[in-house]
């Protein structure tokens, strides 16, 4: 099969294998014994959680161990509804809805708490080690509502007997599985890996990476929740181990062994492993535990993508990496939408005023930009080039003075609710996403204003027109597929991140030295590219640059920024030929 | 009066639990998860040089010596891989602390052990009868904190760590073997590891999954202490403070949880914890 992903085959693989795991699901309980049967039903259950731990850690780059606390609120409040009330129909039904509800609440609350405007990726991982070790003294704290030490037993469940809850099991597996196959795959499960990736680049696209997994979170707490209400009523016994941290490292043991970033792995690895544990530990209980243990700190050093990289390396490999021209995504032109009027001021700054402690980077900037103007900014190393940049599109890093853009005043805004102003951001060293296709790091530039499919890949990409002519002029539309963006050269990146900012459609660009490290050509290509977007499509653009030969030849209006001052404001020529300049520049007084 | 020698002596046992771990995070930036699997193998040191008869103090520096070859193999197969993956070295020592801990129970079974005590006894403090070998946890964790300060302060491979800490590029092309300083400094966390170890035996239970309850803990203390002692001894004091206190008043299951709670309220609120301070 040499079609991408977005052709019906792919589909229909999916379907026959939901199928086949379906029939063996439904026949299961003729073919295994009792046992098998009951070990079985709790694998798959285990494999549920495998699969949130996937998504959370495995695409989105989150290192959770807290997927074991709201799978066991969600067993403990559909236990605790059970034994305390009874298992009447009405009642199972409020198990099942408290069992989802409670951990979607705790979800939504540890997201909150985890994932702050700045927070640290550590941070995340800690919050996640915390949670689960208090629940569990909350629920030895609980007296006979939680039954303490000795969990819940004696409750009556659903009336299904062992094959029904096998086959139950089953199905949620078959669910969770393929719905999370679909939505990794779809172009809104891309968004997931950019976040791991560059989330800073996330927010700079308009995208709200901290709310974005405050979501997951939520939502992912709920589905590990009716795991627990699951595993409530077919083990008919909850315990606080089910809560514990311990039992959420062997979750992530489990998703690393099958291979993170795979969902079929992680499934394969819960299963494979806790059916193992299950045969062998009345053997040789402790041995097992070493080899799983060895086997982990061997995957984690030397295979990190688990088994499922092994099986990638052994078989052939699908042919969906290499870009054939019926698989690119065609380039679709999107109606330009930048209707800022000449005349209107985009930028105007007043009094600005940057320091970090007693240091002044900044001081008393007053500047105005109007659509179709190429302000480059110029000074020295140290002026604070990059620090009014940053200013400007970062509503929190201003000290004193107000920024306002298209009219609003931007204090306090962070950098996502900037960008929907209309302002993009080109960093000094290429910001881009490493591991997807350029075809799917110009989809998330546009993620901000078409919202991703949740089901689908979508077979065109949608850009405006300035955007797809910067992919032409450097011979980035024939590179859309194939290979991650990590393998690009370092101009292509600096291209692309060009033209992804573009693709926002802001009303004004800022950019920061976008020409540094570049081959002649590719200046000329960008300078070319700079004017035109300028001068007849109305954007605004800041550009710092170092080459005042290269500021010369395409800018506008040029500033110049000394010490933290802004010195000289002025045109071309009278900025070029001013003695202010020779004299910052050859080093002489301090102006 | 007793409540404060309990909080004083409590934030001392915390300190030195935590110090091995502060050695290696503060430095390496790593999170060594075995620290509790390090924390056992100094107990079951203990254990066995009481079981070969021989005095029991001579314990500490077994135990110092063997944590610390362990920790020498250890980061030179399992950590030195490891450094761009910090997340990774996480999982990569918990799993090595589950290894470490079935090969205890292979070895010594899982029943509980007992050791000799170190000291026993109560002295009369203020007219208070109080455990003298609480007391002794305080001198100890005087001693560890100086040590280390002088280690960091006053020797080559202190002044090293630190060019590693502030800049690790720049430290090597100044001609430092970072390499050595790492190896250096994770045996030196993972000795002192041990030696906590010892230091629990009187307080404590010696079981092969003991050092886990003191892991979480630990690890907290460390994320808001940063990379210096004098704050973590000022985070031991303050939350090892809220511990006993919580335990005394509220309820001894509460007081368990009381310092993982109050260090992920702190960085939550500051990030770096108490390292601005």
């Amino acid at each position: 099969m040499h079609e991408n992903r977005s052709t019906p085959a792919r589909v229909w693989l999916l379907a026959a294998l939901a199928l086949a795991a379906a029939v063996v699901v439904i026949i299961g309980p003729a073919l295994f014994d009792r046992f098998t049967l009951n070990v079985l039903t709790r694998s798959m259950i285990y494999a549920m959680l495998a699969v949130t731990v996937d998504i959370l850690w495995g695409y989105t780059g989150i290192l959770t161990f807290g997927q074991a606390a709201f799978f066991g609120t969600g067993a403990y409040a559909s236990a605790m509804v059970l034994s305390h009330l009874g298992a009447s129909p009405a009642l199972m039904v409020l198990a099942l809805a408290l069992a989802i509800i409670v951990p979607v609440l705790l979800g939504a609350f540890v997201g909150w708490l985890s994932f702050g405007h700045g927070s640290t990726p550590l941070y995340a991982t800690v919050i996640s080690l915390v949670v689960p070790i208090v629940v569990t003294q909350l629920v030895f704290s609980g007296g006979v509502w939680t039954g303490s030490s000795s969990g819940l037993v004696g409750y009556s469940g659903l009336p299904l007997g062992l094959p029904g809850y096998f086959r139950l099991t089953g199905i949620c597996l078959i669910v969770t599985t393929v719905v999370a196959l679909v939505f990794t795959r779809s172009d809104a499960g891309k968004l997931l890996v950019a976040i791991r990736d560059n989330e800073a680049r996330c927010a700079y696209l308009g995208l709200n990476p901290q709310r974005l997994k405050i979501v997951l979170t939520t939502i992912l707490a709920g589905v590990a929740g009716i795991a627990g209400f699951l595993y409530a009523n077919a083990s008919g016994v909850v315990a606080p181990e089910n809560t514990g941290f311990v039992f959420g490292t062997e979750i992530v043991i489990w998703t690393a062994l099958g291979g993170r970033g795979t969902i079929i792995g992680p499934v394969i690895g819960a299963i494979g492993i806790d059916y193992l544990s299950a045969q062998l530990s009345g053997d040789l209980p402790f041995l097992w535990n070493l080899v799983v243990g060895a086997l982990f700190v061997v995957m984690i050093i030397l295979l990190p993508n688990g088994l499922a990289q092994l099986a990638r390396m052994v078989l052939p490999r699908r042919n969906e990496e290499q870009a054939s021209p019926s698989g690119s995504p065609t380039l679709a032109a999107e109606p330009a939408g930048n209707g800022s009027e000449a005349g209107n001021r985009v930028l105007a700054v007043s009094g600005l005023g940057k320091s970090f402690g007693s240091l002044q980077v900044l001081q008393g900037i007053d500047l105005d930009v109007h659509p179709g103007e190429l302000v480059s900014l110029v000074g020295p190393n140290g002026a604070g080039k990059t620090t009014l940049l940053r200013c400007l599109s970062d509503g929190t890093e201003a000290t004193t003075g107000t920024v306002t853009i298209a009219g609003q005043d931007i204090s306090g805004m962070t950098p996502d609710e900037i960008v929907a102003l209309g302002v993009g951001r080109k960093f000094q060293v290429a910001s881009v996403f490493d591991s997807l296709t350029v075809a799917d790091c110009l989809r998330m530039a546009r993620a901000s204003r078409n919202a991703p499919s949740l089901l689908r890949r979508s077979a065109t990409l949608g850009l405006p027109a300035a955007a797809t002519d910067i992919l032409r002029s450097t011979g980035l539309d024939r590179m859309l597929l194939g290979r991650p963006v990590s393998l690009l050269s370092h101009g292509q990146k600096q291209s692309l991140e060009l033209a992804m900012v573009v693709a926002l459609e802001p009303k004004l660009i800022l950019l920061d030295e976008p020409t540094a490290g570049l081959t002649k050509v590719e200046r000329t290509t960008i300078g070319a590219t700079l004017q035109k977007l300028t001068g007849e499509l109305g954007f605004a653009a800041i550009l710092v640059e170092h080459d005042l030969d290269f500021v010369r030849d395409i800018s506008t209006r040029i500033v110049v920024l000394h010490q933290g001052k802004l010195v000289l404001d002025g045109s071309v020529d009278q900025v070029v030929n001013s003695e202010v300049v020779r004299t910052i520049y050859s080093g002489g007084a301090h102006a | 009066m007793t409540l404060l020698l309990d909080v004083v002596t409590t934030a001392a046992i915390l300190f030195i639990v935590a110090a091995g771990l502060l050695a290696i995070f503060g430095v390496l930036k790593i999170i060594n998860f075995a620290h509790g699997a390090w924390l056992t193998i100094g107990a079951y040191c203990a254990v066995a040089t009481a079981g070969l008869g021989l005095n029991p103090w001579l314990a500490l520096p077994i135990a110092f010596a063997v944590g610390a070859i362990l920790g020498g193999i250890t980061e030179l197969v399992i950590v030195r891989p490891l450094y761009r993956r910090p997340l990774d070295a996480i999982l990569a020592t918990w799993g090595l602390g589950i290894v470490i801990g079935q090969l205890i129970t292979l070895w010594f079974g899982r029943d509980v052990q007992f050791t000799p005590n170190l000291l026993s006894g109560t002295v009369d403090v203020f007219g208070v009868g109080y455990s003298l070998y609480r007391l002794f946890a305080v001198a100890a964790a005087l001693v560890i904190g100086l040590a280390f300060t002088f280690l960091l302060e006053g020797t080559r491979l202190g002044l090293s760590a630190q060019a590693v800490i502030m800049n690790e590029m720049l430290a090597r092309a100044l001609g430092i073997d970072t390499a050595r300083v790492r190896l250096a400094t994770f045996m030196v966390g993972t000795g002192l590891a041990a030696l906590a170890g010892v230091l629990l035996t009187p307080l404590t239970s010696v079981d092969p999954n003991m050092g886990v309850a003191w892991l979480i803990g630990s690890f907290m203390l460390v994320m808001v202490a940063g990379s210096s002692f004098s704050t973590l001894a000022i985070a031991c004091l303050v939350f090892g403070g809220a511990q006993v206190l919580v335990s005394t008043f509220v309820s001894p299951i509460f007081g368990g949880i009381t310092v993982a709670v109050l260090c992920a309220l702190v960085l939550r609120i500051s990030p770096k914890g108490f390292a601005r301070a």
